[in-house]
């Protein structure tokens, strides 16, 4: 039982959430105002106490020209409630950014996910939890612990609940998500298949091949992210081509960014599924085959199981009520 | 040996950077800095930097995180490719102090909608905010939606030019950057809010505070693996501490003492004044070195019922009738501070011209509509922030080269000999 109390913070990158997870855990979020002065540096004024308590600081990234402020924030509130004597501050990012500049390809390349850790943890962040790391191998560049909660079991129940999935392929649309495809299609006693696909320039797409069968059945496209969506667009016309009688997609990180909703809607995809991990309502208005998992409360109950001390390791396999 | 010196320059400021690179006599260092679609920061550095000394120039201002985060990534990228010492140049130092809430014309805070309910409410006239705008009911959390999209707005309105609204000169309402309002989609809540008579929520007795990004800055450079720091004119000298890398502390006084030898016609009898109580010893600095005369600017805090709105709280200590005042900052940046002291300098002073010399010319928002409508007859700064944009917008505007001073102190650095020399006095 713990002695402090949940405190859920949160900058300006995705209130909708934030909100969400607050209600779920039955807390307000804290009083406090993000905002930027006229010299474009942020500020962060806190209006209650965080003396002794357990901190969380909800930040996502929000695609576009705001997303190294949202960072920035992120830091200046850990590091706010450092100073001001928080006993445990945990930094909830469902989507990790720089997640892709993960190692170095090519000479001199940044290894921008490391030394984003760095930052974190020295700006003063005790626990960092998270949602679908890009390489589950992130966890390894913090010397705190790392809790890397799965998107899986909500998109399992979205798929039994919204597809006649007996009928359906799970197909992963390259060699690097095979894994997380394969694990899907086993708990769903599903036929798998794979897209191998080239790769000339980052953000770009070239030859496409289907290795498996899915002629006359609905192939569902798994991956961890949708970025400009150039890789599901050109998966859904080679599996269409291929026989397939339907093409969804369901992605955990929806970051959509540029003209993805356009490629979107002409594309042969029937529906686009992400998890609210990163925010796309406005983009839901222009694109109406884009729908939601909600994984707030995935969150809220992995922040309530950190506070109270009970283990985690239930939400691998089960997707709260 | 030079040719084992690469100097790579952020986005922030590529005039400076090629300034430096002609004075050093090497070509720049090839990078290419843009973003991915995300909005993430992509860095490319296609010179070799394996076991050679590295200077990375990128100053605090425009998009302050942005720059931050290319700064950081820079350092990153160079300290994994082997590089034997990286060192970050930052004419300017962003979050070296607790910035303004940014005002309007009469002074009063903009972090409300400029529509007042007259007479009801009491405006003060410090250049420190005591608190910011109020929320209109204090414990609901929630104030971020609607900041997002007043900024969003915001910049929407003001364009690309980083912050300067010479743009909407032609507009008869003030500008209204930073409106803060409580939710998302109440744009009058704003309007009926008051600074002064905002009362904490019941119960908590809790004060409310500022986070301090200064330390977070700190450590971020050392923890990307910065080796050395050079910067100009920090706003504490103090921040110097804060690191445990050496820190070069460069001074942009000895360019404006030159200026006022030279420029100012009958300098030593003029009367240096400092605009506010926190500047005095910058300002008797350069006072005795020049032999001048020395005056101060203090502000009161108490929040009074004043007719005279705009002096009746700053008293001159000192005597500059009859005499040319030469107002000495280290910043400027929403520029409230100089143009309050110019107006009571002329005003009740009595002072013949007034000068500003800052070493930082930020002049965020509207600060340069400021200065043009403002009794300051000229503004002196340098260019350790961009101001192509601002020198368009003003014609009072002087700026200083601070490139000589960068690239000798790098390229002593370089070579490991003593900067001793930039620090004198003459």
């Amino acid at each position: 039982m713990a002695t402090n109390s949940v405190k859920l913070l949160t900058g300006n990158s995705h209130p909708e959430l934030a909100k969400k997870v607050a209600e779920r855990l039955g807390i307000d979020l804290l009083d406090m105002s993000v905002f930027k002065y006229s010299n474009q540096e942020t500020s962060v004024i806190m209006r209650e106490s965080v003396r002794d308590e357990d901190v969380f600081i909800l930040q996502s990234t929000k695609p576009g020209e705001e997303l190294n402020d949202g960072l920035m924030e992120l830091l200046i509130i850990i590091k706010a409630c450092k100073t001001a004597s928080a006993r445990r501050i945990t930094a909830v990012m469902p989507n990790y950014p720089y997640a892709r500049q993960d190692k170095k390809d090519k000479s001199r390349a940044p290894i921008s996910a490391k030394l984003l850790a760095n930052m974190l943890q020295k700006a003063g962040c005790n626990h960092i939890i998270t949602m679908d790391l890009h390489a589950s191998q992130i966890q390894g560049f913090f010397d705190v612990p790392v809790d890397n909660l799965y998107a899986e079991p909500s998109t399992l129940r979205y798929i039994r609940e919204n597809f006649d999935y007996k009928n359906a392929v799970i197909v992963s649309p390259d060699a690097g998500g095979a894994k997380r495809a394969t694990a899907l299609a086993d708990r769903l006693d599903l036929n798998f298949a794979l897209i191998h696909k080239e790769r000339s320039r980052p953000n770009e797409v070239s030859r496409m091949t289907l290795v498996g069968d899915v002629a006359g059945k609905i192939a569902i496209l798994v991956d961890d992210m949708a970025d400009t969506c150039g890789t599901l667009v050109k998966a859904a016309d080679v599996l269409m081509a291929s026989g397939a009688k339907e093409v969804a997609a369901i992605v955990t990180h929806g970051i959509l960014s540029g003209s993805a909703c356009e490629k979107i809607n002409s594309s042969k995809l029937s529906k686009v599924v992400v998890t609210n991990t990163v925010p796309h309502e406005e983009k839901k208005k222009g694109c109406a085959k884009l729908e939601t998992i909600d994984i707030a409360p995935t969150l809220a109950e992995a922040c309530r199981r950190t506070h109270n001390g009970e283990s985690v390791s239930f939400l691998f396999s089960h997707a709260p009520v | 040996m030079v040719r084992n010196i690469v100097v790579l320059g952020g986005s922030s400021h590529p005039d400076l950077v090629n300034t430096v690179c002609h004075l050093l006599g090497i070509p720049n260092g090839r990078i290419t800095l843009s973003k991915f679609a995300v909005g993430e920061t992509r860095v490319e550095i296609q010179d070799s930097v394996r076991g050679k000394d590295v200077f990375v120039i990128q100053s605090g201002c425009g998009k302050v995180n942005d720059h931050l985060v290319e700064l950081l990534i820079t350092i990153s990228a160079c300290k994994t490719a082997s590089a034997k010492r990286v060192t970050a140049v930052l004419p300017h130092f962003p979050y070296s102090r607790q910035s303004d809430i940014p005002y309007n014309k009469t002074g009063a805070p903009l972090s409300k909608a400029p529509t007042y309910n007259g007479g009801k409410n009491d405006f003060t006239f410090e250049s420190r905010p005591g608190t910011p705008g109020p929320m209109d009911s204090p414990g609901l959390g929630v104030s971020h939606g609607g900041l997002e999209k007043e900024l969003s707005r915001i910049a929407l309105e003001r364009g690309a030019d980083g912050g300067v609204n010479g743009a909407d000169r032609g507009k008869s309402h003030p500008p209204t950057p930073l409106r803060r309002t409580n939710t998302a989609d109440s744009p009058s809540a704003a309007s009926s809010v008051n600074v002064n008579e905002w009362v904490p929520p019941k119960g908590t007795g809790y004060k409310q505070w500022v986070a301090q990004a200064g330390t977070l800055v700190a450590d971020l450079l050392t923890c990307a693996g910065a080796d050395h720091i050079i910067t100009m004119d920090l706003h504490d000298p103090q921040y110097q501490g804060f690191f445990d890398i050496p820190v070069d502390n460069l001074y942009g006084r000895p360019l404006l003492q030159r200026y006022i030898k030279y420029n100012i016609p009958d300098y030593q009898n003029a009367v240096i004044v400092s605009p506010d109580a926190g500047g005095a010893k910058r300002a008797t600095a350069i006072a005795d070195a020049l032999g001048m005369e020395f005056a101060l600017i203090h502000k009161e805090r108490r929040p009074t019922r004043i007719t005279d709105r705009q002096n009746a709280t700053m008293m001159l200590v000192g005597d500059i009738a009859g005499k040319v005042a030469i107002l000495v900052d280290d910043m400027a940046d929403t520029s409230n501070t100089i143009t309050r002291a110019a107006k009571l300098l002329k005003g009740k002073g009595g002072a013949t011209r007034v000068y500003a010399l800052v070493t930082h010319g930020v002049f965020s928002g509207d600060a340069i509509d400021r200065i043009n409508a403002s009794a300051l007859d000229k503004v002196i700064t340098t260019n350790s922030v961009p101001q192509d944009q601002h020198k368009r917008l003003c014609d009072k505007l002087v700026v200083l080269d601070v490139g000589e001073v960068f690239a000798e102190a790098i390229r002593r650095v370089h070579h490991g000999e003593s900067i001793s020399v930039l620090f004198r006095n003459d």
